[in-house]
């Protein structure tokens, strides 16, 4: 690996991720910073080739972020992340006609819910149902496991949890808050069928990682690079609408705790 | 004054946020500057969270607080971004004036363009933005050219574009083509001869404008409106031309290669005043003493008719080129000598041409004598003269009010294409 380049590794989970890191590139060089990307087809590769020093730094989801740290021992280094990673939250949503006013009344119905491996879709609404005393092996289970190995970076389960609750094949649904609201706002929910019912505790998402071993002035470079791009900014603003954010914030690491419970929970290390 | 509160209060009843919240949350937001709050009071249980969320992705500052009636009150601090620049417009209602032939009201675009006036220079990355709209941030810069009010935009513009909307007409309706009755062999081949002559030329004055439109910015769209008026008159007189010279059997004439080289010239210009200088003040303007000598010798009322029309159309497109050199020769210096450059160099692509060209000569002559009689002919040879001498000291006249002086004017005039156009 060069040892000015920067390579960043990233998860073609759809083709705009081409755009978004040749964009990214071309905005780093202006700023000075050399740095290339190469795209994995899952995060269980990308997560490894972080590991074995063939990428310097890896664009992860929480749920890659937490094996990560868990590998290195809680010594990798965290660099980054979207506004929009920050307060995450799921919600839990149902037909208005299913006659369900609580969680309690979850029991005998039919649950949707998306990837196996998507954090907010799965993973982490499950654990807080449990965490909030809902037996979840009283409710029927209608999973949606598409695109393993993308961690529910698609939004493709989630739009079938809410593809099922529209067409009655599950009287409730778990998805994140931004799909929920974004489905919303873009006037493609039908609010007098569907209303939410429960909003789980916040939790954070994506990070960039990268191994403790990086060397402080790429560390530095790559900071720099990320928060000088600008909403204003005609050329930013087109890969950050696609990239889902307005504005790179600083790493923080209070709301994983709640995803290495689950994780701890399911052996799903 | 503005239009930017501190502060806003909605009340959303029971909306959920998918279920039309956001039309009322987002226009008064939009009200707001960064940093304005905004109250919303809300029955919605749906909307606690949901706006929340909402007003995370779209990065503003949120709390909400349940008052005894169980009702939520939102407080949203509207965020930094996407901030639209400038002020609102307010106080914008536009005059409506009788209108003195219909008694009906009528909304002028000179009085649009008095409420909302040209800014002195256009910023590109405000788009295709009608000029008063307030504009996000982080959209495209565009390749707009012409972005300085002086350069492209004389005040007459949205005059000249009402005056030019009200007046189109129709070249199949409205030229008496029942008065058209098959002439002389010779007459009816000289009309056809002009005819093609001009419709060629008309083709030019369709074409060059349409190489500038896409070059001016929006804040001047006016410009742009009256060059598709202008367009379209040319469409209708290149319709009309060629509908008159197969009215009656005379058909097209000759097309010489004199008039396609001046033509071609028209192109060459990159900047919008030289090329509007060339082809509206020098040549349309020419083709104003042209068309007053075809409907003064028009053999019949039909082509009087149509060189009437056609006429008065292109007096606009002639006033619309005086106004638009004029007004930026009164605010640049450098840009006499620079017109004066390019009839120069125009004048120096074609110095081969030295007269007019035979065919259209000769038919002017044959379309003024009325016959191919001998005595006749001589006649019409004197007035052809006479339309050369007319043409001359209409341009020089031309040329003084876009703001030439009388010694610069004659040499100008002295340099143009023996084309006319
Ligand atoms: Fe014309
Ligand atoms: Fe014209």
């Amino acid at each position: 690996m060069s040892t000015e380049e920067i390579l960043v590794g990233a998860v073609a989970y759809d083709a705009k991720v081409v755009p978004i890191w040749d964009g990214i590139r071309a905005h780093f060089r202006e700023e000075g910073v050399a740095m290339d990307f190469a795209l994995f087809s899952n995060y269980e590769r990308q997560v490894d080739e972080l590991l074995a020093g063939h990428i310097d730094v890896a664009w992860n989801t929480p749920l890659a972020h937490v094996r990560v740290q868990k590998r290195t021992e809680g010594r990798s280094r965290s660099l980054g992340m979207r506004d929009s990673d920050r307060d995450f939250h799921a919600k839990v949503i149902v037909r208005k006609d299913a006659g369900i006013s609580s969680l309690e009344g979850l029991a005998g119905k039919t649950l949707a819910v998306g990837s196996r491996d998507s954090t907010q879709a799965r993973i982490l609404p499950l654990h807080f149902l449990k965490e909030a005393g809902i037996d979840v092996t009283q409710v029927k289970q209608l999973a949606f496991d598409t695109d393993l190995g993308k961690h529910g970076d698609t939004g493709t389960s989630e739009l079938d949890v809410l593809t099922a609750l529209k067409d009655g094949r599950a009287q409730a649904g778990v998805v994140g808050d931004l799909i929920w609201v974004l489905e919303q706002a873009a006037g493609r929910i039908d609010t007098s069928v569907l209303e939410p019912l429960w909003t789980t505790p916040g939790f954070d998402h994506c990070m960039f990682d990268a191994l403790p071993t990086l060397a402080e002035p790429k560390v530095q470079a790559f900071q720099r690079g990320l928060f000088a791009m600008k909403w204003e900014n005609p050329k930013h603003r087109r890969i950050l609408e696609l990239e889902g954010l307005k504005e790179w914030l600083p790493a923080r690491e209070a709301g994983y705790a709640s995803l290495r419970a689950a994780l701890d929970a399911i052996d799903y290390w | 004054m503005t239009d930017t509160p501190a502060a806003i209060a909605v009340d959303t009843g029971d909306l959920p946020l998918g279920g039309g919240l956001l039309a009322i949350v987002r226009p008064a937001l939009d009200r707001l500057a960064h940093g304005g709050v905004l109250a919303v009071l809300s029955s919605s249980r749906a909307a606690r969270d949901d706006l929340s969320t909402w007003c995370r992705i779209e990065r503003h500052e949120h709390s909400c607080l349940t008052d005894e009636n169980g009702r939520d009150r939102h407080l949203i601090t509207r965020g930094a971004l996407g901030v639209p620049r400038g002020v609102r417009e307010h106080d914008v209602t536009l005059p409506q004036r009788v209108d003195p032939l219909t008694g009906r009201p009528r909304i002028t675009s000179a009085d649009v363009l008095a409420a909302a006036p040209f800014p002195a220079r256009a910023d590109r990355s405000t788009g295709l933005a009608p000029r008063g709209a307030r504009v996000e941030p982080g959209g495209p810069e565009y390749p707009f050219a012409l972005v300085e009010r002086d350069r492209v935009a004389p005040p007459e513009v949205a005059q000249l574009f009402d005056q030019a909307t009200s007046s189109q007409w129709d070249a199949s309706r409205d030229i008496p083509w029942g008065d058209v009755r098959p002439l002389h062999p010779a007459l009816e081949a000289a009309i056809g001869q002009v005819m093609t002559f001009l419709a060629e030329n008309e083709l030019s004055a369709l074409y060059v404008p349409s190489r500038f439109i896409a070059r001016i910015h929006p804040a001047y769209a006016e410009v742009a409106m009256f060059l598709a008026t202008q367009m379209a008159d040319e469409a209708r007189h290149i319709d009309v031309f060629l509908k008159r010279a197969r009215a009656a059997g005379g058909g097209l004439g000759v097309s010489s290669a004199t008039s396609s080289r001046s033509l071609l010239s028209l192109f060459d210009p990159e900047d919008f005043t030289e090329a509007s200088f060339l082809l509206s003040v020098l040549g349309e303007g020419t083709f104003l003493d042209l068309l007053r000598y075809v409907e003064e010798h028009a053999p019949d009322a039909a082509t009087a008719e149509i060189a009437r029309r056609t006429r008065v159309d292109e007096a606009r497109h002639v006033h619309f080129g005086v106004a638009h050199v004029r007004h930026a020769l009164s605010t640049d210096e450098a840009l006499h000598r620079r017109l004066e450059d390019a009839v120069r160099r125009r004048a120096a692509t074609l110095h081969d041409l030295a007269s007019v060209p035979a065919p259209i000569h000769d038919a002017l002559t044959v379309l003024a004598a009325g016959s191919d009689e001998p005595r006749a002919i001589a006649r019409g040879h004197e007035r052809y003269r006479a339309l050369l001498d007319d043409m001359h000291e209409g341009r020089i006249k031309r040329l003084i009010t876009a703001g030439f002086s009388p010694e610069q004017a004659q040499a100008l005039s002295d340099l143009h294409t023996p084309n006319f156009m």
